[in-house]
C-alpha cells in the first residue's frame, strides 16, 4: 500500500523563473466547472499551470453568472466550451482537455489519472463523497483537492485547508451546507476556488499543507 | 479493543460523550468490530461519508485492530 502521493522536490521560492517552468509543466484536472473549479481554473491558468482536465456536463445558465467564470453571451453554451473560450483568452497556448460528461464512479478514472493534481468542484454531496471515495481508493499516489462547506455568509476566515489523510486536501469550513437554505455568494465561493487552486499549486511547487 | 474515533462536521454530534467537537475521543469496541459496525452503533445517518483509517481511506468493510485511528467526514453541498 503506497504511503501517499509523492510531492516534488521543493522549489525555491523566489526563483521566479524555475517556479513558473514547473507550473507551466503541470497538469491540474478539475472535477466540476461550477462555481469552484470554473474560478480555479481560471486561477490556475493565471498562475501559469500549463494543462488542465475540464469535466463538466452541464451549460451556462443565467442563475449560474453570480459566482462562475461565465458571462452572459454564453448562456446556452457547455461550460467546458465556455470556460475553454475564455481560459484561452488569458493563455492561447494552455493545454486544454475538456470533456462533457457527468462523472460516475465508473468512468471518473481514465479521465483524471494522468494529471498530477486532481481537484474536486462538484455541487452535490453525495457527487463529493463517489470522487473522493472513488479517487482515493483507485489513485492512491495521486494529491486530491476537495471542497466542503462554503456556503451562506459566514466569514471567509472559517474557509481553511486542510490536510485530512495522505494525498487528500480538504476546503471549506466542513458545515455551511447549501441544501440548508444557506445561499451561495461569490465573495466565498471564489475565496473557496482559490484555496483549491492554491493548494494544488503549493502540492505542484512541493510544498503541500501539513 | 480501543480505538481512537473522529468525527468531522455535523456528525460530531453523534459521539457518545455528545460533546460535538470533531477531535478524537478513545472508544472500546469488541475485537473484529468492523467500521460498518461502529458506524451502525453509533447511528450514524446514511448520508454521503468518506472514511480514513489511520491516515488512509478505507472501505465500510475493513475489520478494526487495537489503536486505530477512525475518521468519518460527510462532504455538504455547495459548489
Amino acid at each position: 500500500m503506497p504511503d501517499g502521493p509523492t510531492c516534488p522536490p521543493p522549489l525555491e521560492p523566489d526563483d521566479d523563473p524555475v517556479l513558473r517552468a514547473r507550473l507551466s509543466a503541470a497538469h491540474v484536472a478539475i472535477i466540476g466547472c461550477g462555481g469552484l473549479g470554473s474560478n480555479a481554473a481560471m486561477m490556475l491558468v493565471r498562475s501559469g499551470v500549463g494543462t488542465l482536465t475540464l469535466i463538466d456536463f452541464d451549460v451556462v445558465e443565467p442563475s449560474n453568472l453570480n459566482r462562475q467564470m461565465f458571462f452572459a453571451d454564453q448562456l446556452g453554451m457547455p461550460k467546458i466550451d465556455a470556460l475553454a473560450i475564455t481560459l484561452r483568452r488569458v493563455n492561447p497556448d494552455v493545454v486544454l482537455h475538456a470533456h462533457q460528461e457527468c462523472v460516475s464512479a465508473e468512468t471518473i478514472i481514465p479521465l483524471v489519472k494522468d494529471a498530477d493534481v486532481i481537484i474536486e468542484a462538484v455541487d452535490r454531496a453525495d457527487t463529493k463523497a463517489m470522487i473522493v471515495n472513488t479517487v482515493l481508493s483507485s489513485l492512491p499516489d495521486k494529491p486530491l483537492v476537495a471542497a466542503s462547506g462554503l456556503a451562506g455568509f459566514d466569514s471567509a476566515n472559517d474557509i481553511v485547508t486542510e490536510r485530512i489523510a495522505d494525498g487528500f486536501y480538504l476546503v471549506g469550513d466542513l458545515r455551511s451546507d447549501v441544501t440548508l437554505g444557506h445561499s451561495l455568494f461569490a465573495s466565498r465561493v471564489v475565496a473557496a476556488a482559490a484555496h483549491e487552486a492554491h493548494a494544488a499549486i503549493r502540492f505542484l511547487l512541493g510544498y503541500p499543507e501539513p | 479493543m480501543n480505538i481512537d474515533l473522529a468525527l468531522f462536521a455535523y456528525l460530531s454530534q453523534y459521539q457518545p460523550d455528545g460533546l460535538g467537537g470533531r477531535h478524537a475521543r478513545a472508544m472500546t469496541f469488541a475485537p473484529g468490530t468492523c467500521i460498518s459496525e461502529v458506524i451502525s452503533e453509533l447511528g450514524l445517518p446514511d448520508q454521503p461519508r468518506v472514511i480514513f483509517l489511520n491516515g488512509k481511506h478505507a472501505e465500510e468493510s475493513v475489520v478494526l485492530g487495537e489503536g486505530d485511528r477512525l475518521a468519518i467526514f460527510p462532504p455538504v453541498a455547495g459548489g
